[in-house]
Order: C-alpha cells, then structure tokens, then sequence
C-alpha cells in the first residue's frame, strides 16, 4: 500500500494513537494561567501607580462601580447567577474530561438488521500484542485499541531486549503482523502507533 | 510535568465549579433575603467592607496581585512543557507511527559507549535533537577516548531508525587513578 491510497485519515489517527491527548487540559490551564497572569499584572501595576496616582488610590470596591450595580440590581443578579451557573457547568465539564478513562472501542466487523459481528477491544489488541511478543529480539509487548468506535487505531508498546534490531522489528510488525490482523479482522486500514521501550537489563555477575 | 497536568486539570476544574455554586449561592440567598447582614457561605458584606476601605495601592494588594501573577506564570509554564518529548523513529508505512522516548535512546547510548573497555562511566542525556555524553575512562592517550565514544555514539545513532538525527556532544576526563 503506497501513501497515495492510504487515506489522510488513517495516517492522522495513527499519530494521535501514540498517547492519551493532553492538549485539551493543557490549553485550558494556559488559558486559565493567561488570565490569571494578566489579571495580577494589571493590579499591580494599578497599585504602582502606573496607570496614575490618582487610579492607585481609588479604593478595591470602587463607589462609581456600585453606583452602576445599584443602578440596574435586577440585571446585575442574573448577570451574577448566568456567570455562577457557567463557571459551575465549565468547572464540571473540564473535572469530566480530566479523569473519563480513554476509550477503548471495539472492532465492529459487521452490522445489519440481524446479526452483528464485533470484537472486542482486548481480544482485538491482546492478539496483536501476543504476536508481536513472539518477534526475534522483542522480550513483552502491551496492546490497547484508542480512538473513536467508528475509527479505531492501535496502540503497541514494544519492550525490547538487547539484541534487538529496532528498524528489522517495526519492518515486521507492519509486514507480518499489522497486515495479519488486518486480514484476520478483513479491515482495510488499521492505524498504529508503536511505542518502543527498553526492557529492564539482567544483572549479571561481573565476577563468575 | 504531565502528571502535574493531569493532577492540576481535575482540582482546577473543581475550584471553578465550587467558585460558581458559591456565586449562584450567594446572589439568590441575598435576593430572597433582602436586608440580611451576613452571606450564607461566605461572609461577602464583611469583604465588602474590607474592599471599600483598601485602594489599589495597599500593600496587601500589591502582594496578593504579584502571588496571584505568579500563580498564572506557573499555570502557563506547567500548561506549556506539559508537552510530549518523544523521540520519532522511522516507520515503515505512514499508517504507522513509531516513536521512542529520550530515556530509551540516553539508555541505548549509554550501555553502547559503557561497553567499551576505554570507558569507567558515563552518563548520557538524549532528547530528539541532541543526545550529550559525558564519559570517563582510562584513555591510551589524550583524546582517544572522546574519539572511542564518538565513534561508539554515532554508529548507534546511525544504526537506530530515528527520523531526525540528533547532534552529538562527547566530553570525557581522564582517570588518573589505576583500574
């Protein structure tokens, strides 16, 4: 199979199968950190005088802003309970994500009105897995199916031993075993990312 | 720093959610209860009262503003280098993704070049684009020694599918005492 055919999808997903996303958190926390940041700075350099003398010693809980809210109270309440229900439905919403544990989807072969073919996410990625361990120079392998239900990808951590040819193993898993499992489950594309870790050395005596 | 992410991200979500119930707590119970001196939670007519006495350039101001800038700066940081710093290999097929990490390739490097009879010990670092050895050995003479590791580190790195090959740094020191 040559890129030309393999759909940009496949290769997307392949990528993004390496490891658990953290993007998500980490642009909410810059964000939050963003803001934090500016709103500090911006106080202190008010209370610096900065901005003027006359600005630093105007009190916290200025008397023109309450005038404002007490000018309109019905508004500002809702304005108050709108901003309190949002930080509560964000606040939840980012704990959620946080600690969901990854999908791990199933491999839905075949769907119609009477039957349903479907593996499952471990016995799809432990077969794999148990292959791939059997591969000259590959001491354990760990497998786990990521992505979405309809686009499913393969996550292989690979521990390898010392003798172990690294370009000659990925060579294999693609050409023998990917392309095995492909076969066995008759999908056309199965992306995979690899993770490759060395497997703890055996002490030997250096003395006999 | 990723595991200060995922442990920041859920508590930080929780302090938001928390700061939004007290909020909607707060503005009902003081809407329904018109004229009551104190917050059912929170004491806010007691805040308030600081608030209106303290201006902007009170010293307590000053110093809650630069914690509370340098709270941010480090939200910003943590959020920042929270990134992955895997080492890409070369796949096969671009329907497959191979990588590494910098602990696996300094590891590698490190038992190649220790392997060596030159060399008493030495410790390595590796990232994607540079891998440093520092190497201390028994050398015949000055220099063969940074040349023994150099040669042992590159061999390696060429042998290895990386996609990007990292520059290499060698500084070694004599041992003066025997073996």
């Amino acid at each position: 199979m040559t890129t030309v055919d393999m759909p940009k999808g496949v290769v997307r997903r392949s990528r993004r199968a390496v490891a658990r996303s953290a993007g998500g958190d980490r642009t909410r926390l810059a964000l939050l950190g963003l803001v934090l940041l500016l709103a500090g700075t911006g106080a202190a350099l008010l209370g610096w005088g900065v901005f003027g003398r006359g600005r630093a010693g105007r009190p916290l809980l200025d008397p023109m802003i309450v005038d404002a809210l007490r000018a309109q109270p019905l508004l500002w309440r809702w304005v108050a309970i709108a901003a309190g229900v949002l930080l509560l439905i964000v606040g939840l919403w980012w704990a959620v994500r946080s600690l969901r544990p990854e999908r791990r989807p199933d491999l839905l072969l075949e769907s119609d009105a009477e039957t349903r073919l479907l593996v499952t996410a471990g016995a799809a990625a432990d077969a794999v897995a148990e292959r791939a361990a059997g591969l000259p120079g590959v001491s354990r392998t760990r497998g786990r199916m990521v992505g979405k239900p309809g686009s499913p990808a393969l996550r292989l951590t690979v521990w390898l031993d010392d003798e172990a040819d690294v370009a000659e193993i990925c060579r294999r898993l693609d050409a023998e075993i990917v392309t095995e499992a492909r076969d066995a489950l008759g999908i056309a594309h199965l992306p995979v990312a690899v993770r490759l870790e060395l497997d703890t050395a055996k002490s030997t005596p250096r003395v006999a | 720093m990723r595991v200060l992410l995922r442990t920041l991200a859920p508590l930080l979500g929780l302090a938001l959610a928390a700061v939004g119930v007290l909020l909607v707590i707060e503005v009902v119970a003081a809407w329904v209860r018109p004229g009551s001196t104190t917050g059912i939670v929170v004491p806010w007519q007691a805040w308030q009262a600081t608030l209106r006495d303290t201006t902007w350039s009170d010293r307590p101001v000053l110093v809650v503003s630069v914690c509370v800038g340098v709270i941010g700066l480090l939200l910003l940081l943590v959020a920042l280098l929270a990134r992955r710093h895997d080492v890409p290999l070369t796949s096969p097929t671009p329907a497959m993704t191979v990588s590494t990490s910098p602990r696996v390739l300094a590891r590698l490097v490190g038992r190649t070049v220790r392997a060596s009879d030159d060399v008493a010990a030495a410790t390595v670092s590796a990232s994607a684009r540079r891998v440093v050895v520092r190497a201390e050995g028994w050398p015949e003479d000055e220099g063969s020694l940074k040349e023994t590791v150099r040669a042992r580190t590159d061999a390696l790195i060429d042998d290895l599918p990386l996609a990007r090959r990292p520059s290499v740094a060698v500084t070694t020191r004599s041992r003066k005492e025997p073996r």
